[in-house]
């Protein structure tokens, strides 16, 4: 976590300087406020960065250990999920969103369905994932895979 | 279907225990165009990306070679005015917002977990939904053009008051801040993934100073979309409110400022530029290493001159405002003329990286070579434009034109057709064909450097972009001519790769995992990867695994 | 390959017909006696900016030719002796660090950097200096799509497209009567939208731009004709937005002046038809 945080702290700094440099040296507002935008956008990310790693108290990951072992990483890495309609159904919905803002109301009413539907299938899917593997439709566990009493304790984190 | 995700217990690769990295729970596996819609694999995605962020070049070139045609001749009448400036406009941000970002985005997307040893991206659901709206921004983009009055006319950087209800009416300049929003968002989302990805999915070992340059690119490439992109969306919402709601924040009818407009534009435009190049600049180091068989030279010089050009990128934006005598002339010539010097670093260091190795020139590398040149003619003009004096002489004319073309031809279509030829084997398995793309290759750079070589000129002798004619008088009648040819040549050859892909998609010849002695983890799975990318990996001790696996007795040498 | 620039003809040849060969003989003498190097990249300008621009060009060629040649020939070195020949076995030597090369890489391009702003600042604040006692004050508008010359006495030179001309006709351009050797100021506007001001003989440009007041100071120090242009896309006839400057030796212009009567205004083609 160290090398991100000073990353984003870092460039956060260099732009925190040019914006003190331009505001004095030019007298244009536009560009001040977009260049203290950009600072603050860097500084909410490494400190929120800093803080995880504070909250570590400093012990390094796996991923950011020189001499760390693939072993080491052993364990859940995340859940995944498989294919999903969802997003599609989101993207249309943004497309007919677009053209009504040209062509009016009646195209906004249909990108609106499509986009507030879909993104409740979206939320519902994941809802359904974390409850476990039994969602019917998607049956079998294969012979490799780790049995349902695991899965059911360590539920993933739904993205 | 839930998936859990197992990290062996072995100690890694080419040892007798390894165990299976990981542990999939079988469900339904799309296909074909169900796969295509709603595949959250980020390999489908990223290949989805990359196809259609070619499809737009190819749509734009197309757009490219009438504009060309137009110009073969003074006075000539193949396109209207009007026309003509649509071509423009949409030809400019069809290569920038569905070209050169997206394909690196596409690229990001299929080969950064790879090379960071990560089973997929961080937001797999969301990664699919970055598609969608990006490809939904290129539909209602390209759309203008079947609207009454045309797509938008006013040029890429659509300065106000020219796009404002009263001077540009119609619909098509509606799509186009539509698309381009849309384009935004997709950018934006595609951002978060990637830097969440990079920052939590590593594999144990994978410390940062061991990811590969073009992982570093693309995160400092996305940062950049993070602080771009919502500037630009601002910036088009108030360009919305302008032309339907009756506000005036850029019509000075009504007290409004264009200059605001070019302020922010520019804002987003000039870290745009960076966005288009900072990933194909990874991209050629990866295959200089890998063609040289040699590591990275100078790696955290790189990075550090990633990471600079990055930082400077955000404080040049008004280096494209200099002949408005409204912006502070030597601060933005300071800190453009400084980009040069991480630039200059990356040059020497690519040159190290080639130097004493073993090239293998294949057309990856040919391209990556190619890349170089054309990038150092425009590299040396853009050092040029930076000084206001001359920017006083050359904005706007076609010496702007070469010096940018020369700029992203070099970096985004070299960088990317350098990633197709070396990175096709593990999209398919397969090979493509070495003499077809030598022949693809030779005339692309040959034809670039025709086209571009003579529009130098042509803004010295004062020909001012985006005019669709010109008079005979003035002695720019042979060097466009040239120009033309040299356009309808640059399109042969990328043809040729055209046909490459699809010839070779079925029939080529079989890579294997690892055709190229890759260094990165990228060739440790197999082509294609399968779900979820790797069954084991290879312990990580420098920024090479493969490599170190591969050649224990060529390590890296300490010291210096 | 940047030779080509240099081998061109320069601009101020095409305009003035029939006093073409004449320049460019001056333009050879010139360059063999002043060096070469100095008259590479740009053609001659008509004003006393010239100078200061071309200057700019030769710095720039002399840092430029060079480390392109020594990028260049470095690629060119690496490609034709490190390529893997067939047969061959050879291993690469695995170095990847080498601190003095890449410091020495790093400093020298920063020192040419510094070098190039400072004389680039130094020229910037010369070609941007605004005189307080002008000889002349010219207002130049731009419009969709045309141009507006208003003169201290009111009297404007104007010249607009509203249909598709011909571009080969250059005989209903508006016209800049300027005197020569005197400095001239323009007072940049625009009402509509962002126009600029581009006249490639005198290698300087500046946009008009609705609410910002640009004043630009031009200096002719030779007397002929020239083309100027809109150099920033304002709409469907950008391409015909051309106009003509002519300069004039001073009491040539005097005369011109005092001929036209105050608040008049001279549409150009006009009288033609």
């Amino acid at each position: 976590m160290r090398v991100e945080f000073r990353v984003c702290l870092g460039a956060a700094l260099f732009l925190g300087i040019i914006d003190l440099i331009y505001w004095f040296t030019s007298n244009d507002d536009a560009g001040t406020a977009c260049l203290l935008f950009s600072f603050f956008a860097y500084a909410l990310i490494g400190s929120f960065l800093f803080l995880q790693w504070r909250r570590r108290k400093g012990i390094p990951r796996p991923e950011d250990r020189d001499d760390a072992e693939m072993s080491d990483g052993a364990g859940e890495v995340g859940f995944f999920p498989a294919a999903s309609i969802w997003p599609a159904g989101i993207g249309i919905g943004a497309v007919f969103l677009a053209i009504g803002l040209i062509y009016g109301v009646w195209y906004l009413f249909i990108g609106g369905v499509f986009v507030i539907g879909s993104l409740i299938g979206f939320m519902v899917e994941a809802e359904a994932r974390e409850e476990g593997p039994d969602d019917p439709g998607f049956p079998a566990v294969g012979p490799t895979g780790p049995d349902p009493e695991t899965r059911a304790a360590t539920p993933g984190t739904s993205r | 279907m839930t998936l859990i995700q197992e990290r062996p217990s072995g100690p890694g690769l080419y040892s007798e225990e390894a165990e299976p990295l990981t542990q999939i729970v079988p469900g339904p596996r799309p296909r074909g165009v169900v796969k295509f819609i709603t595949s959250t694999d980020h390999k489908q995605i990223g290949l989805n990306y990359m196809v259609t962020a070619f499809t737009g070049f190819l749509v734009s070139g197309i757009m490219a070679e009438l504009m060309r045609t137009q110009l073969a001749g003074p006075d000539n009448h193949v396109l209207t005015a009007n026309a003509y400036n649509q071509l423009v406009t949409m030809h400019g941000t069809v290569m920038l917002f569905v070209f050169g970002g997206p394909f690196a985005f596409g690229l990001a997307n299929y080969i950064l977990p790879l090379q960071i040893g990560a089973p997929d991206m961080a937001f797999p659901r969301f990664n699919n939904l970055s598609y969608w709206l990006y490809l939904g921004g290129f539909l209602v983009m390209m759309s203008g053009f079947l609207t009454n009055n045309g797509a938008a006319d006013f040029g890429w950087f659509s300065y106000a008051p020219l796009s404002e209800a009263i001077h540009t009416p119609g619909p098509g300049v509606d799509m186009w801040i539509l698309g381009i929003a849309l384009t935004g968002f997709s950018g934006i989302f595609t951002a978060v993934n990637v830097i969440t990805t990079v920052f939590t999915l590593r594999a144990p070992g994978m410390v940062m100073f061991r990811m590969p340059i073009f992982v570093w690119n693309s995160m400092v490439t996305l940062f950049l979309v993070l602080l771009a992109f919502p500037v630009l969306t601002a910036a088009l919402a108030l360009l919305w409110c302008d032309r339907h709601l009756g506000t005036s924040f850029y019509n000075p009818v009504g007290g409004g400022q264009p200059m605001l407009w070019l302020n922010l534009f520019w804002f987003f435009g000039h870290p745009e530029v960076y966005i288009l190049a900072l990933p194909y600049f990874g991209v050629v180091t990866e295959v200089f290493a890998t063609f040289s068989k040699k590591p990275v030279f100078g790696y955290k010089g790189m990075i550090a001159a990633t990471l600079s050009i990055a930082g400077l990128s955000m404080g040049v934006w008004a280096h494209h405002l200099y002949t408005t005598g409204a912006v502070l002339l030597p601060f933005f010539a300071a800190l453009s003329l400084l980009i040069a010097v991480p630039t200059g670093i990356k040059f020497f260091n690519w040159i190290g990286t080639m130097w004493q190795g073993v090239l293998t020139l294949n057309t990856a590398m040919l391209f990556a070579i190619g890349f170089l040149i054309i990038f150092l003619c425009g590299g040396i003009t853009g050092v040029m434009l930076a000084q206001p004096p001359l920017d006083f002489q050359l904005h706007n004319t076609y010496f702007l034109v070469a010096h940018f073309h020369y700029v992203l031809l070099g970096t985004t279509v070299f960088g990317a057709f350098a990633s197709i030829y070396y990175w096709f084997p593990k999209y398919t398995g397969r090979l493509l064909d070495e003499r077809l793309g030598k022949l693809s290759f030779a005339i692309m750079f040959v034809a670039t450097n025709l086209t571009y070589f003579p529009m130098h000129d042509l803004g010295l002798r004062g020909m001012p972009r985006r005019v669709f004619t010109y008079p005979a008088n003035a002695g720019w009648t042979f060097l466009n001519q040239l120009a033309t040819i040299g356009a309808y040549l640059l399109g042969i050859g990328v043809l040729f790769t055209v046909i490459n892909v699809f010839l070779s998609f079925r029939r080529g010849e079989i890579a294997g995992d690892n055709p190229w002695d890759g260094q990165t983890l990228e060739w440790a799975t197999s082509s294609p990867p399968p779900e979820h990318n790797f069954e084991i990996l290879p312990p990580i001790r420098s920024e090479r695994p493969l490599w170190d696996a591969n050649h224990p007795d060529q390590l890296t040498e300490v010291g210096h | 390959m940047l030779l080509i620039v240099g081998a061109r003809e320069p601009i101020d040849d095409l305009p003035p017909a029939g006093a073409g060969d004449r320049c460019r003989k001056d333009r050879l003498v010139g360059a063999l006696s002043t060096g070469i190097l100095a008259d590479w990249g740009s053609p001659h300008g008509v004003t006393t900016g010239d100078r200061l621009v071309r200057s700019e060009w030769a710095l720039n060629y002399y840092i430029a030719l060079p480390l392109a040649a020594v990028v260049l020939g470095g690629i060119i070195w690496c490609v034709v002796r490190y390529r893997a020949r067939p047969g061959e076995n050879r291993r690469a030597r695995q170095f990847q660090y080498h601190i003095p090369i890449e410091a020495t890489y790093t400093i020298i391009p920063l020192i040419l950097v510094a070098v190039i702003f400072f004389v680039a600042f130094n020229n910037e604040n010369k070609l941007t200096h605004v005189s307080e006692h002008p000889g002349l004050v010219v207002n130049v508008q731009g419009f969709q799509w045309g141009w507006r010359f208003t003169y201290p006495n009111g009297h404007q030179e104007l010249g607009s497209v509203a249909t598709e001309p011909s571009i080969n006709d250059e005989s209903a351009l508006p016209v800049l009567y300027l005197p020569a050797h005197e400095t001239v100021q323009l007072d940049l506007v625009s009402d509509d939208v962002i126009h600029g001001f581009y006249v490639p003989a005198f290698l300087y440009q500046r946009d008009l731009i609705p609410g910002v007041k640009n004043q630009v100071d031009f200096n002719v120090t030779r007397t002929g004709k020239w083309i100027g242009e809109c150099n920033e896309l304002c709409g469907t006839y950008h391409a015909f937005m051309r106009f003509e400057v002519d300069a004039m030796p001073k009491s040539k212009f005097d005369a011109w002046y005092h001929a036209q009567k105050p608040n008049s205004i001279t549409v150009a083609g006009a009288n033609q038809q």
